[in-house]
């Protein structure tokens, strides 16, 4: 048993990664956690566990064909690991869709909103009641073990024909509507992938991947229970998946020749690559080494083929599933936190299946548990010579270790960026620059804005007068206003705009406080304010005692305590301790007066995006500015900013 | 063609790339009509300007500014496609989101081949976002908010038909400042927000460079969504009926089955010895 109880507790590991961040996806969402974006909305999860989960579990209805239907009884023996591992397949297949489904508690929907158009509708009610079929063809293992069922048991083991027949009926529909999916994108899926019998080739390499995984999953087991291989069953089995994958290549290839894209298949470039990649592994090269004698006697022969063909099929459903689509201007590589939700599903599907496989006639002879060995000795570690108890109890103390351990290293690599679902880094924010006309520009991406400085004083000023004299703004009003402007305090035509400065500084520019460019940030020092040798306040003069001390529980804000810093008749007001964002609060500031004064002197003009990003702002953006930006959006950062030239 | 005919009543929106100035008063009136938040750059959004909070865009060409909304096709894949019909058109004409019924598929995302539909990417629950048309505008007679604020006119509401009908005419008035498509007239099936170019623009870069076909997107699938019933009937007849004679073969060849099984499984071969 000591290769299972490693595959075990290496399972139990992923389970715990993928336990971690599966975690995250829910509380943090779907950008946190995945590299997908609205180019790509659908990425591995769909590509592989979806895709390529219903694939692989097409075993199922190909050995349940083979010989409830056909009548083959020798290949009695894979029939309950082949609808076992489906069952548990379609099991992976739902929870890894709960993971990717946007609102994943809302996939019952399907049941009651109906649109009979929609080739996913079709897929989703096929595995609904496939996945209850499976059900219902296996039940009658596990029931074997008690007396309890007897009569549902007898039941369903009657029900055994039909079930298969619309086992086999069910898995036709759902394995080749998942082609069907993509017919409808023939301006996203690559060329050499889209085709309109995409469905069809779907169901032929369904068919073959099904004869490939039960090989695959026959000998994966026996290597680690150490039981003899099936080897000569399972070389007829491979034997026929030869043909059926050979009929996909060639109703693929004859396919594409029929559509003129014969020429494509040689065109050198990355696609075509792929193309070819696939089509080795998922079709060629397990055709020719299931047919070398080898295949017949050598199980690592067998067992590396089919390997390869499983691979292979994966890939091609991987590519068909948005790895092969056109380029919208986003590149997509799964994230590491993709990966590990869909490694963390299939370690766990495999441990619910090593568990069956242990616990019930899964196979004529059942592999012996450890624990029901009371006379295996107890095991002790190596180094210390510390007794570890007996093998099932060392067992469980790994796995729940390694489960543990997996999991908060799952927590520790997941990194604050994806904990504070910013899906984008922190911008800190540059200082305005120039003398009197500032260039107003946080994030220095060219998209800023020209401020001229004395003339907004002037306007401001205009705006107090207007509004002090309390007249219709006709321009009769609008040109009094202006000589008034001249006996505004300057205190006043400040404090409309500027609310507090930082002490000892009378010029303090906004970046300081909204210091990121889109997202709040900390205005308040704590620590100097704390420190003996900054403002020595003691935690009660700010925090109620009892109460839990944050900012919450803190009821006064900046101005409280800094009166003098905060100009008279200041209009701003600081609420918390939170300054907003740069953009929104330049951007709220300046839009806010702007469209009030569009209003009151009837200028619609005013208040317009283009007013202050206009012509001046891509004047400034000089040679420099430019490469910037160039950088920038190799990084793939999206900049909101005119297109300067075209690419 | 009477889906057409009917389609030519329904509400359309004609934008003349030729008179846009590029002020975004659309995109501020929408983002004021439906309440979408403050946008920030994200690492899952297009260049184009659209995302869940933008649902509508300038994007700046050289030729012109092209403002990028929702087609609202006559035919729309993102509707054919979505399983629970969260997204339907209505019978006004515009084609809207159900967010109680949307499960989060992103299919209509995938299917819609002008990459309108954005995502919630950072929100815990997360729903598709894009142009509805101001669908509840339109009930209350008004015209959505972006072709009311257009100051220059350059992006105009009405009926299909009339707007088909104007954008023709201004072709044949000026041909030589138009471009002689109107864009969305025939394009997958005809879209209700359509364009006028300026001579010499292309349009493709909407459909990312692809140049689409006239036919409907959902038509690409029926075909194969019709053979449905009759794969199933099919694949189980024909199991059956092989199922049937290969029992019966075994029978006149005296083979009995049960006689190949473990005795430990006493229910394999389809018959339980009690």
């Amino acid at each position: 048993m000591d290769r299972v109880r490693k595959l075990k507790a290496v399972l139990w590991a992923i389970v715990g990664l993928g336990l971690a961040v599966g975690l995250t996806r829910f509380a943090f969402g779907l950008g946190a956690t995945t590299n997908l974006t609205d180019a790509v909305p659908w990425g591995f999860w769909i590509g592989f566990d979806v895709m390529s989960g219903v694939a692989l579990a097409a075993g199922g209805f190909t050995v349940t064909a083979i010989v409830y239907i056909f009548g083959l009884h020798k290949f009695h023996s894979i029939v309950r690991p082949a609808v076992l591992t489906a069952f548990l397949g379609y099991v992976a297949v739902v929870l890894g869709l709960l993971f990717d489904l946007g609102l994943p508690w809302n996939i019952w929907h399907m049941i009651i909103f109906w649109n009979p158009h929609s080739p996913l509708f079709e897929v989703g009610w096929c595995v609904m009641l496939y996945l209850t079929v499976l059900f219902l063809e296996f039940s009658p293992v596990p029931l074997e073990s008690t007396s309890a069922f007897a009569k549902v048991r007898r039941f369903l083991v009657k029900m055994r024909i039909p079930l298969v027949i619309t086992g086999i009926a069910l898995s036709t529909l759902h394995q080749s509507s998942l082609g069907t999916l993509f017919m409808i994108m023939p301006y996203r899926v690559n060329p050499l992938w889209y085709s309109s019998i995409l469905p069809i080739l779907f169901f032929i390499s369904a068919v073959g991947l099904g004869l490939m995984m039960a090989t695959f999953e026959s000998h994966f087991t026996a290597y680690f229970y150490r039981r003899k291989p099936e080897t000569d069953i399972l070389a007829k089995l491979t034997s026929w998946s030869r043909w059926v994958l050979l009929t996909w290549v060639v109703v693929r290839i004859v396919d594409l020749a029929a559509r003129g894209l014969g020429a494509e298949m040689f065109s050198l470039d990355g696609a075509m690559l792929w193309f070819w990649v696939e089509l080795l592994l998922a079709g060629i090269i397990p055709i020719i080494m299931f047919s070398l004698p080898a295949n017949k006697v050598s199980h690592q022969w067998q067992w590396t083929a089919a390997g390869i063909g499983v691979f292979g099929v994966v890939l091609n459903r991987i590519n068909v599933g948005g790895f092969m689509h056109l380029d919208r201007g986003q590149a997509y590589f799964p994230a590491w936190t993709e990966f590990a939700v869909s490694a963390g599903v299939v370690a766990f599907i495999a441990l619910v299946f090593l568990f069956f496989i242990e616990k019930f006639n899964i196979w004529e002879e059942r592999p012996r548990d450890p624990g029901e060995k009371p006379e295996a000795l107890p095991e002790f570690d190596k180094a210390s010579g510390a007794t570890l108890g007996a093998p099932n109890v060392f067992g469980r103390y790994a796995y729940s270790m390694v489960f543990v351990l997996a999991t908060a290293v799952g927590f520790a690599l997941l990194s604050n960026k994806v904990i504070r679902s910013e899906g984008v880094d922190p911008a800190p924010v540059a200082e305005a620059r120039g003398g009197d006309t500032l260039w107003v520009d946080g994030n220095t991406d060219g998209y800023g804005v020209f401020f001229k400085h004395e003339q907004h004083a002037k306007w401001v000023a205009q705006t107090l007068a207007l509004a002090e004299m309390d007249v219709p703004p006709d321009s009769l009003a609008l040109a009094e206003a202006m000589e008034r402007a001249g006996t505004v305090s300057e205190e006043a035509v400040c404090a409309a705009c500027h609310h507090m400065n930082l002490p000892a500084d009378e010029t303090s520019g906004c970046y300081q406080c909204h210091a990121d460019m889109y997202s709040t940030t900390d205005a308040f020092r704590h620590d100097w304010h704390a420190s003996p040798a900054g403002a020595a306040l003691a935690c009660a003069e700010c925090h109620t005692p009892g109460e839990v001390k944050n900012a919450e529980s803190v009821e006064h804000n900046c101005e409280h305590c800094h009166k003098d810093l905060v100009p008279a008749q200041a209009t701003l007001a600081v609420e918390n301790y939170g300054a907003p964002a740069y953009a929104a609060a330049m951007h709220d500031m300046c839009i806010g007066c702007h469209m009030e004064q569009a209003e009151v002197r009837n200028r619609a003009g005013l208040a317009q995006c283009a007013t202050c990003h206009g012509t001046m702002a891509q004047e400034f953006v000089d040679a420099d500015l430019k490469s910037y930006e160039r950088e920038l959006r190799g990084k793939g950062v999206i900049l909101p900013m005119p297109q300067l030239e075209e690419n | 063609m009477s889906v057409k005919a009917d389609a030519n009543n329904t509400p359309a929106i004609l934008t003349d790339i030729t008179r846009c100035i590029g002020c975004r008063e659309c995109v501020s009136a929408c983002k004021n009509v439906n309440n979408t938040e403050p946008d920030k750059p994200r690492r899952w959004q297009l260049e184009d300007g659209l995302s869940s909070r933008n649902w509508t865009s300038i994007i700046e060409k050289e030729q012109g500014y092209v403002r990028k909304q929702c087609r609202h096709c006559l035919e729309p894949a993102c509707v054919s496609v979505c399983p629970v019909g969260a997204l339907h058109t209505t019978k006004e004409g515009p084609v809207v989101y159900d967010s109680d019924k949307c499960l989060g598929c992103r299919y209509c995302m995938m299917a819609c081949a002008y990459g309108i539909p954005r995502y919630d990417w950072d929100q815990v629950v997360p729903y598709v976002r894009k142009c509805i048309l101001c669908a509840d505008r339109l009930k209350e007679g008004k015209e959505p908010a972006c072709t009311s604020a257009c100051p220059v006119d350059a992006t105009i509401f009405g009926t299909r038909g009339e707007l088909l009908a104007e954008a023709h005419r201004r072709i044949e008035e000026n041909p030589d400042t138009y471009d002689s498509r109107v864009w969305g007239e025939q394009q997958l099936g005809g879209t209700r927000v359509l364009y006028l170019a300026p001579k010499g623009m292309d349009l493709h870069f909407l459909t990312y460079g692809q140049k689409v076909q006239d036919e409907p997107l959902p038509a690409t699938t029926r075909t194969a969504m019709h053979a449905v019933p009759f794969a199933f009937v099919g694949m189980g007849g024909a199991m059956a009926g092989i199922h049937w004679i290969v029992k019966r073969r075994q029978k006149l060849q005296g083979d009995n089955p049960q006689h190949t099984e473990p005795p430990q499984t006493p229910e394999d071969g389809g018959e339980e010895k009690s």
